[in-house]
């Protein structure tokens, strides 16, 4: 029993040694599947607030990039407006149409503004930490997007800052289609460099080519249909050769990211009921 | 000894906040990224109790996880590196060696100092890019980060060693 006491008192750092790898290891294997796991992650308390004063500091360095991109983008897209109205105004003789759908496609959707806080390129599974939680109204499953293009999904969200999955995760899995030729697919990204990622499943008999631009189909309940993805820049065939793989280069700037809007999609939540009830329905049809 | 737990305390703070405000935004060629924290293992003195070592650096790795959302990778491998530390202080030390000597130029030399800093910061940087691509094996992007971190690390080590001499 003594030399027992003796060997444990000894060998001490060896049960702590283990227990804390065990600890680690828990860590490791259980963040995707245990809710709890925000805490452990850049989106709590401390270490978001950490990150949003540091933030502050970059973005304020920042802004004159920012800025000059914002205004490219408004000029094309008021080139664009003026251009539709138009021709809208042509076809129906009707000046009051275009500010008409607007309003109901603003109604549907609310955006939330936001700043990225915390932000990587370089590993395997990205994350990005932005600065607005559950008492601003975002939940997990909504879609983010920036002045650019889409940015990713929220995974988690705590009180005040949230947890996304950008493109750049290997989890990452958006709806995209083809614009103007609505063949879809779906986006992925397969690890390196932080402006290309993959679209797949697009069918061998669809007709498209390089330099299409790429644009989120609104299939998912996460994002609406028509916003920004990227271009094509390659087209591969798929290993079994049912499908086409293309390139995409990304529109957003994943390194460059400060101001992002999630997206609130107020029908979403029925059309997520819906495909419950679907699903429910299906299983009790096998079951039976 | 109230006084070392707080510069230790102090140390681990001003790690972190370098750490992460400024070091893990560098990427060397896409892979290389100095992980200076590895450097508080390097500096544990002899006379701490190696289950006091292990805690302060699953700390410090768990810290690190939370910041950067690699969970448990870091924790695992700074532990790791924990348990080796002392073994290896061991092998750079004459037999006159005080109890309470702590690991710097100064005590153990130059030359003996790099060596065993080297061997710590790769032990660390292999287990700890082994964990990270779990999912996602490529030998040659392992290597390259392993080597990458490593040198960068260890040049920063020297750096700051070379300062505190004076």
């Amino acid at each position: 029993m003594r030399n027992l006491l003796e060997f444990l008192t000894k060998y001490n750092y060896w049960f702590v040694f283990l227990l804390l790898e065990i600890i680690s290891f828990v860590l490791l294997f259980r963040f995707n599947s245990y809710q709890g796991s925000v805490w452990f992650s850049s989106a709590n308390a401390v270490t978001g607030q950490i990150y949003a004063w540091n933030a502050d500091v970059e973005s304020f360095f920042s802004l004159i990039k920012v800025n000059e991109q914002l205004t490219m983008r408004n000029v094309r897209l008021e080139n664009q407006v003026n251009k539709l109205s138009k021709s809208l105004a042509d076809l129906t003789h009707d000046t009051t149409v275009v500010e008409r759908n607007e309003l109901a496609l603003l109604n549907q959707y609310k955006l939330i503004p936001a700043k990225v806080i915390s932000n990587s390129l370089d590993k395997v599974d990205n994350y990005i930490t932005i600065d607005k939680g559950i008492e601003d109204g975002v939940k997990s499953e909504m879609g983010v997007a920036c002045g650019n293009g889409v940015v990713g999904i929220v995974y988690m969200a705590s009180e005040h800052y949230s947890l996304v999955i950008p493109i750049l995760n290997l989890k990452s899995n958006i709806s995209c289609s083809i614009k103007g030729r609505r063949y879809f697919g779906y986006l992925h990204w397969s690890g390196g460099r932080s402006d290309e990622a993959y679209l797949s499943d697009i069918p061998r008999h669809a007709f498209f080519k390089k330099g299409d631009e790429i644009e989120t189909s609104g299939y998912s309940a996460v994002f609406p249909s028509g916003i920004l993805v990227g271009k094509v820049t390659q087209i591969f065939n798929s290993s079994d050769g049912l499908t086409y793989r293309l390139r995409i280069s990304l529109s957003t700037d994943f390194g460059n990211l400060r101001d992002v809007c999630v997206i609130k999609d107020a029908s979403s939540s029925e059309r997520i009921q819906l495909l419950k009830v679907a699903q429910d329905s299906l299983k009790v049809g096998k079951q039976n | 000894m109230t006084i070392n737990l707080f510069k230790r305390a102090l140390f681990f703070v001003i790690l972190c906040l370098a750490q992460v405000l400024v070091l893990n935004h560098i990427h060397i060629l896409n892979c290389a990224t100095p992980l200076l924290y590895v450097y508080f293992v390097i500096l544990f003195p002899r006379d701490v109790k190696r289950w006091g070592i292990l805690l302060w650096c699953f700390f410090m790795g768990l810290v690190m996880d939370t910041f950067s959302n690699t969970p448990g990778v870091a924790s695992a491998s700074m532990t790791f590196a924990a348990l080796i530390q002392p073994s290896i202080l061991t092998l750079f030390l004459h037999e006159d060696s005080p109890d309470d000597l702590k690991p710097s130029f100064k005590t153990i030399g130059v030359a003996p100092f790099i060596r065993f800093a080297v061997i710590i910061v790769v032990t660390y940087n292999l287990v700890f890019f082994s964990l990270e691509s779990f999912n996602f094996f490529n030998w040659i992007q392992l290597l390259e980060c392993v080597g990458g971190s490593t040198v960068l690390t260890i040049l920063l080590i020297f750096a700051i060693e070379s300062i505190r001499k004076k």
